[in-house]
C-alpha cells in the first residue's frame, strides 16, 4: 500500500534547496590547459597496462579526450657486481632492473576537470607505480605586447648617423 | 652435468645426410648459470624438503612466475630512496618474524601507497584469535610511531604451509 509510505528524503517546498558542500562555485576565470601529459612508470607490465585501462575509462567517463596512449620503450638498468665476498674476480653476478612507461595525453581541459581527473586517477595508482604530470596552460597574450611595437611608437625622422 | 648438454659435432665440409637427424637442441633443463648458484634458491635434496611456491622459483623468475614481495617506486629509473625502503624492509621482515614467532607460512608482502604502508602476511593457526588481534595492534601501533607514517597490517590465517613441491 504506497499511500501511507512516506520517502525518507522527501520534504514539502518549504525548505531550502539542498546545496552540496563538497561543490564550492567561484567567480575566478578558470585556468585552461592545451594538454595534460600523465608518465606512468613502474616494474610490473600487466599492473601498467590495467591501470591504463582505468585512467581511459576515468576520462571517457568525465568527457575528456584522449589524445594518444603511447607506450614508450622499456629501459634496463643493469650492474655486475663480484659474487663473492673475497677474490674470486672471473665469477660474478649480474641485476636488472627493468622500468615500463605509459604516456596517456589528454587534451583540453579545464583547472577544475584536470584538478577532479588528477585526484582520483593518483588516489588509486597502484603501489611500486610512479606519475609524472606535465601541464601545458593556455593563458591570453599579456597587454604589452598585443600591438607590435613599430606600430604604436612615433614617427622618428631619420637622422644620419657620422662615424 | 656439463652445461649446454651433448651436441654432435657435425664437420664444417660434409653436409647432413638427407635422412639424418638433426642435432638435439640443448637440455633445456641444464641452465647457461654456473652449477654452483646459491642465491635464493633451494637446491635439490632427497625428496623430504617441503617448499612453497615461492622458495621454489629462483630468482631469475621473478617478473615471469613470481611476483614482488616488496612493492615501492625506489628502484624505478629517475626515482629516489630505494636504498632507505630496503632498510625499512629489512628491519620489518625481521621485527614481524619475531612478533609472530613460528607462524608466518610464507614471506610477508610489503606495500607502499604514498605515505601507506601496508603489510600483508599469512599466518598458521596456532594462536588463539584474541592473542592474534592483540599483536596486530601492537605491531601497527609501534611500527607507527617508529616510522612516522601510517602502518596497516593485513593477516590471514591458513590451516598450514602450502606445499608446491618435495626438493
Amino acid at each position: 500500500n504506497l499511500m501511507g509510505a512516506r520517502l525518507a528524503g522527501s520534504h514539502g517546498d518549504t525548505q531550502e534547496p539542498k546545496t552540496n558542500p563538497l561543490v564550492s562555485i567561484s567567480d575566478e576565470p578558470e585556468t585552461l590547459y592545451k594538454r595534460l601529459s600523465i608518465l606512468v612508470k613502474g616494474h610490473d607490465k600487466a599492473v601498467l597496462d590495467s591501470y591504463e585501462y582505468f585512467a581511459v575509462l576515468a576520462a571517457k567517463e568525465l568527457g575528456i579526450s584522449v589524445e594518444k596512449v603511447d607506450k614508450p620503450p622499456k629501459t634496463i638498468e643493469r650492474f655486475t657486481l663480484l659474487k663473492s665476498v673475497h677474490i674470486y674476480k672471473k665469477h660474478r653476478v649480474q641485476y636488472e632492473m627493468r622500468t615500463h612507461y605509459l604516456c596517456l595525453e589528454l587534451k583540453y581541459l579545464t583547472g577544475s576537470t584536470a584538478a577532479v581527473y588528477l585526484e582520483y586517477v593518483q588516489r588509486n595508482l597502484p603501489e611500486g607505480v610512479a606519475m609524472e604530470v606535465k601541464k601545458t596552460k593556455i593563458e591570453k597574450i599579456p597587454e604589452h605586447i598585443q600591438k607590435p611595437v613599430w606600430d604604436t611608437l612615433p614617427q622618428v625622422e631619420e637622422t644620419e648617423v657620422k662615424s | 652435468v656439463s652445461p649446454g648438454g651433448c651436441v654432435p659435432a657435425l664437420s664444417p665440409r660434409c653436409p647432413p645426410a638427407p635422412g639424418a637427424v638433426p642435432p638435439c637442441p640443448p637440455d633445456p633443463a641444464v641452465s647457461p648459470l654456473s652449477p654452483q648458484t646459491r642465491a635464493a634458491r633451494v637446491r635439490g635434496g632427497k625428496g623430504d624438503k617441503l617448499v612453497t611456491y615461492e622458495q621454489a622459483h629462483p630468482p631469475h623468475h621473478i617478473g615471469h612466475r613470481k611476483g614482488w614481495l616488496s612493492l615501492h617506486t625506489g628502484n624505478l629509473c629517475g626515482e629516489a630512496g630505494a636504498a632507505q625502503r630496503a632498510l625499512e624492509d629489512a628491519f620489518l621482515r625481521r621485527f614481524l618474524h619475531g612478533t609472530f614467532p613460528g607462524l608466518l607460512a610464507d614471506e610477508v608482502v610489503l606495500k607502499r601507497r604514498g605515505n601507506l604502508l601496508v603489510i600483508c602476511a599469512l599466518l598458521g593457526r596456532a594462536l588463539p584469535p584474541a592473542k592474534l588481534y592483540f599483536l596486530l595492534g601492537y605491531a601497527e601501533t609501534l611500527l607507527g610511531h617508529f616510522y612516522k607514517c601510517p602502518v596497516r597490517l593485513e593477516l590471514q590465517t591458513v590451516p598450514g604451509r602450502v606445499p608446491y613441491k618435495c626438493l
